[in-house]
């Protein structure tokens, strides 16, 4: 059984630095996902007119455009972890390489590096252009942690679908929305919490439980997905 | 699958029948639901339809999980019709739900949607169910339609209940009443048994024909056999 574990932690990593290493190679992830999100914060910021356009009550729900602009720069970058397995044939020598539940958390592990850089890019860049008023730190950074773990989670299950789809641009964000919007909504809730000052623990509860069970479905139901 | 008995069919339409005119005319009125300040003191009666509607619609996703399970292990072409099947009925019933709820909504509270915890989450099951038939139609081969599609359904297992049971009972509504909340005189909990009853038979029946349907104009050309492979196809010869 260990010989097992062992076996499968090698292959999960093995997917991990294969993904990183092509990813380095062409910069698609990263760039699309940072320019998007950066573009993204500027026109937000120059349609609102900076932190001196909103009223001091309206404040606190800039915390609510955070997961936009968090969540459409995902929907940018994300669906390519498995469109381009197809897209350039190594889907057969993936599937004889790795196990599928290796593979789908080679692949999550790697979304979820993705999602936590965005996160970590853009988040103080808007707390400071906006002069978001965060009551309680430790709130947000949990809420941003928590969501970002169910955004990358359900991306990567999300992009293994549409790759074996034909029309796959706008079909991500048509399938993904549905699945990612639960755990968005208690996102934003615990952002905006947390921007306030109000307890935000059973919403972090509510966020990991839905991770978790996120987690289980996707281990579940991706062996279907990826095995013809 | 064998059509349903004639007797068995009109038997459903009584009951049904049975279960609107007590609606209206055995149940008493049900206290607390009269509209906003007690101005419509009828309008409670759309509950004996709306909350079966919406428990319906869940049953329906939870029988699309089924079959798309049935799918998975078994790969029979009738599972994937039926779980198909399950999830365009379940639509219907949820958009039913939504709709019954809203007009409810606007005479009980003043507003037709409030974004209330329990109206966002049957949203959300409603795209959630959307995107299923969504990406059913942008998957041509068969197959990987069929696989695809069992997978979304399974997970459906997963979600449909967060959305129905889990998180609407956790976020704190203002307006909605929590079930099991409202204390039901016998006359208004037995009508309601009855219509929950009635719908959920409905439901099947649609879903049953429905599946005759879907396999009299499948291209498998089996009701029950393998889905054709696309090396299957290209080795076969017309004649």
């Amino acid at each position: 059984m260990w010989r097992d574990i062992s076996t499968w932690t090698a292959e999960v990593r093995w997917i991990f630095a294969k993904e990183w290493r092509c990813e380095l190679r062409t910069r698609y992830a990263l760039n699309t996902l940072g320019l998007f999100a950066f573009t993204t914060l500027i026109v937000v910021s120059m349609a609102l007119g900076g932190p001196v356009g909103l009223s001091e009550p309206a404040r606190p729900f800039l915390a609510v455009l955070l997961w936009v602009i968090l969540l459409f720069a995902a929907t940018a970058g994300l669906p390519r972890t498995f469109v381009h397995e197809e897209e350039s044939r190594t889907a057969v020598q993936l599937r004889l390489a790795a196990r599928p539940s290796s593979l789908f958390c080679g692949k999550a592990f790697y979304n979820l590096t993705l999602v936590f850089a965005l996160e970590a890019l853009i988040t103080p860049l808007y707390v400071v252009i906006f002069e978001l008023p965060v009551a309680s730190r430790g709130g947000l950074v949990l809420g941003l942690l928590a969501g970002g773990y169910g955004l990358a989670v359900g991306s990567t299950l999300v992009a293994a679908m549409i790759a074996q789809a034909g029309t796959r641009g706008p079909l991500f964000a048509v399938v993904a929305f549905p699945i990612l919007l639960p755990v968005l909504k208690i996102a934003v809730d615990a952002a905006l919490a947390s921007v306030l000052g109000e307890p935000a623990i059973s919403l972090l509860t509510l966020a990991l439980l839905y991770d978790a069970m996120l987690t289980i479905g996707s281990l579940m139901v991706f062996p279907a997905i990826w095995n013809p | 699958m064998e059509p349903v008995k004639p007797t068995l069919r009109w038997l459903l339409w009584l009951w049904i029948s049975m279960v609107i005119w007590a609606s209206f005319f055995w149940a008493p009125l049900i206290a607390g639901f009269n509209g906003l300040d007690g101005a419509s003191p009828q309008s409670g009666r759309i509950l004996f339809f709306h909350v079966p509607v919406a428990i319906v619609s869940f049953i329906a996703f939870m029988t699309a999980g089924f079959w798309s399970i049935r799918y998975l292990m078994n790969r029979k072409p009738g599972a994937d019709r039926a779980a198909f099947a399950a999830v365009e009925s379940g639509v219907i019933f949820c958009v039913l739900a939504i709709v019954t709820g809203a007009v409810w909504a606007e005479v009980q509270w003043g507003a037709a949607w409030t974004w209330d915890p329990r109206q966002t989450t049957i949203a959300l099951a409603l795209l959630f169910y959307g995107a299923y038939l969504t990406l059913r139609d942008a998957i041509e081969d068969p197959e990987t339609k069929a696989r695809i599609s069992a997978a979304y359904g399974t997970l459906g297992i997963i979600v449909a209940p967060f959305l129905f049971f889990v998180l609407p009972r956790m976020v704190e509504s203002q307006l909605h009443n929590a079930p099991g909340s409202t204390r039901m005189s016998p006359k208004i909990a037995i009508v309601f048994v009855a219509s929950v009853a009635g719908f959920t038979a409905l439901f099947f029946w649609i879903h049953g024909l429905r599946r005759r349907s879907l396999a009299l104009t499948a291209d498998d050309g089996l009701s029950g056999g393998e889905y054709q492979t696309s090396n299957d196809l290209e080795g076969s010869t017309v004649g």
